[in-house]
């Protein structure tokens, strides 16, 4: 906690006289308590919030360490958060895969990919602890249950391939075994408790939570507030913000309401908030990624965004209402989440664009059968038929679709730049597959400032909060203003064991 | 005199339209419940949601994802075990008694349930 006594504003409120005091109370009142005079309802060794990948592992390994008391608080009745429904990639520098396939690569080099990707504002002491210890977590899920595809995969802004992804393409490949895991160990989960508040010892310590229980989401009186002492410590593992519309507006005003979101709806920031309310240092708030890639058609990640991420290279994104291109297909997240937000009908009213693929090249991918089975993705036999269904004016479109193919066939986009590599020789012909496409909010880099222990860093003495530890999305300026694909659950993973290691020699 | 006879119509009446209006949120195949009382769900009074349990005294979920399974394929769109969830998932985060509820999955998926009773 900071040297500065919140507790100390009541006592100047006072002073300004009783029609300010009521005033200016009401917000006063919602502030972080102190623990003399708490009665605790109870007590409990390792204290987690949060029971996603960083929740999950830092529960498994603290029981390791030897923690023989540990419980995981999940406001929501259902664990996993954003873990569950992400698309289940791992990096890893030095894996077993990599190995067999006989792939160079090293924690130096996968920092390196990071720190580019990061604009060099990235954290790169964090970054390096992740790569040393992601193998380290990698084989936590495999002990787990944990099955991964047979394949190395190479992710946008890797220089060499090194994702693992799970056999069921999603992250509950691993909060699922992670869970029972806990299970198993005899963690402690408790489901519907919310996180009010952070209760601090004389010396600034945390010394434990408010946390109520019996909570039923968005509805805030409901359940009990009780009081919980965390003997060793607690480890806020609370996820990103990106459902919070306000607190993302605030930092990039073209974050509205309009656009989507892929997260779990809890990944609302109160977490965060409270760190922030005891001192924690804010970093990168501002740098929120949006997907590109995905669809108003189905809600958050759904599968057009694999299917999209997949075809962008070779296929061609088109306004609507012009029945042009209107963007580089490959150009950065933020580049074409912008292009796309522009694209509106005569009455200024969002007009979602499509993405025109050759279902000769688009049927490679599984996600392509399943857009079309779910009615989020289309095939066409004709460009007429598509316009029609669209909407499209049909002669600027053909015209489109001949000049983006002459760039295929010369390898250079005089329009956007669009590098075409990746689409040669794959012209845009009939039959077609297309999907409509709108920005979605996806990933946070923005939270608190924390140690390679992940340790909170306390604002006015530069030193960590004692008793607080902090691990994953919640964190900030690990990935600096881009996080590369599939570099999120090593960090949520090794973080939370290193918040465990923390907590458990503290 | 009439006073008083109005006042007990008033209130005879009000009652009835009471009972009306929760007739409209009752579900017929629970009616053999709701004969045994409000407690047969609302085991933690009736001022607040009967426990995350509370289904499971008459409905096992073992069961349930038996009779709700699919295709190797779609296997895990089983709403009674699901990917994300698996077989942990609260009964009512899809199912509500008093007012109508989607499955979860719609928040993100386009899945066709057509069992399911809004």
């Amino acid at each position: 906690m900071s040297n500065v006594d919140l507790l100390g504003r009541r006592n100047f409120i006072k002073g300004m006289g009783a029609a300010a005091g009521v005033a200016i109370a009401t917000p006063a009142m919602a502030i972080s308590e102190k623990a003399d005079g708490v009665k605790w309802d109870k007590e409990v060794e390792v204290l987690i919030i949060g029971s996603g990948f960083a929740g999950l592992a830092a529960a498994i390994e603290a029981t390791r360490k030897g923690a023989k008391d540990v419980h995981i608080f999940e406001k929501m009745s259902y664990f996993g958060g954003n873990s569950a429904i992400n698309g289940g990639l791992f990096a890893a520098p030095g894996t077993p895969m990599q190995k067999k396939e006989g792939v160079q690569d090293s924690v130096d080099r996968m920092v390196a990919d990071q720190m580019k990707s990061g604009r060099g504002v990235a954290d790169e002491g964090l970054l390096r602890h992740v790569a040393e210890h992601a193998v380290e977590a990698l084989q936590m899920t495999m002990d787990a249950g944990s099955e991964f595809h047979p394949y190395l995969q190479q992710l946008g802004g890797h220089s060499v391939a090194r994702t693992y992804q799970t056999t069921v393409s999603c992250g509950a490949g691993i909060t699922q075994p992670l869970y029972k895991e806990c299970k198993r160990i005899g963690v402690k989960t408790h489901n519907r408790s919310k996180f009010e508040g952070f209760i601090i010892g004389e010396d600034g310590k945390v010394e434990g939570v408010k946390m109520r229980e019996g909570y039923y989401f968005k509805e805030e009186d409901s359940g009990k507030v009780v009081y919980i002492r965390a003997k060793r410590g607690v480890i806020a593992a609370t996820g990103g913000f990106a459902q919070n519309i306000n607190l993302r507006m605030a930092q990039d005003p073209t974050l509205t309401s309009e656009v989507g979101c892929t997260n779990a709806p809890g990944a609302t920031g109160e977490g965060m908030y409270e760190m922030f309310r005891i001192g924690a240092i804010p970093v990168h708030m501002a740098h929120i990624q949006s997907g590109p890639w995905a669809s108003p058609d189905e809600g958050g990640f759904g599968y057009v965004s694999n299917y999209s991420i997949y075809n962008f290279p070779h296929s061609m994104a088109i306004n609507r209402l012009t029945g042009k291109r209107f963007m580089n297909e490959i150009a950065d997240r933020k580049t074409r989440a912008d292009a796309e937000l522009s694209c509106r009908d005569e009455k200024g009213e969002a007009l979602p664009p499509i993405l025109i693929t050759s279902y000769k090249h688009s049927k490679k991918h599984p996600n392509t059968k399943k857009v079309i089975k779910y009615n989020v993705g289309w095939k066409f036999d004709t460009v007429e038929e598509l316009a029609k269904h669209f909407e499209v004016p049909v002669k600027p479109l053909k015209a489109q679709i001949e000049e983006y193919n002459s760039y295929v066939k010369s390898g250079d986009d005089k329009q956007f730049g669009k590098n075409m590599t990746k689409a040669k020789d794959k012209f845009i012909e009939a039959p077609f597959t297309v999907v409509r496409l709108w920005p979605k909010v996806h990933y946070c880099q923005g939270g608190v400032q924390i140690t390679t222990k992940a340790e909170v860093k306390d604002s006015f003495t530069g030193q960590p909060i004692k008793g607080l530890y902090a691990a994953g999305e919640v964190c900030g300026g690990v990935h600096g203003v881009s996080r590369l694909g599939s570099c999120s659950i090593p960090e949520c993973m090794v973080m939370g064991m290193t918040a465990a290691r923390s907590v458990m020699e503290a | 005199m009439n006073n008083k006879m109005n006042t007990a119509l008033a209130l005879v009446l009000g009652c009835c339209l009471a009972l009306s209006a929760q007739a409209r949120d009752k579900r017929d195949y629970h009616e053999m419940v709701y004969d045994s009382g409000c407690k047969s769900c609302h085991d933690q009074g009736t001022k607040t949601y009967p426990s995350d349990g509370s289904c499971l005294q008459c409905h096992d979920i073992d069961e349930l994802a038996k009779q709700t399974a699919r295709s190797e394929e779609d296997k895990w769109q089983n709403p009674h075990n699901n990917l994300h969830y698996g077989k942990d998932l609260p009964c009512v985060e899809c199912h509500g008694e008093h007012a109508p509820k989607k499955p979860i999955c719609s928040n993100c998926h386009t899945f066709k349930f057509d069992k399911h009773k809004e």
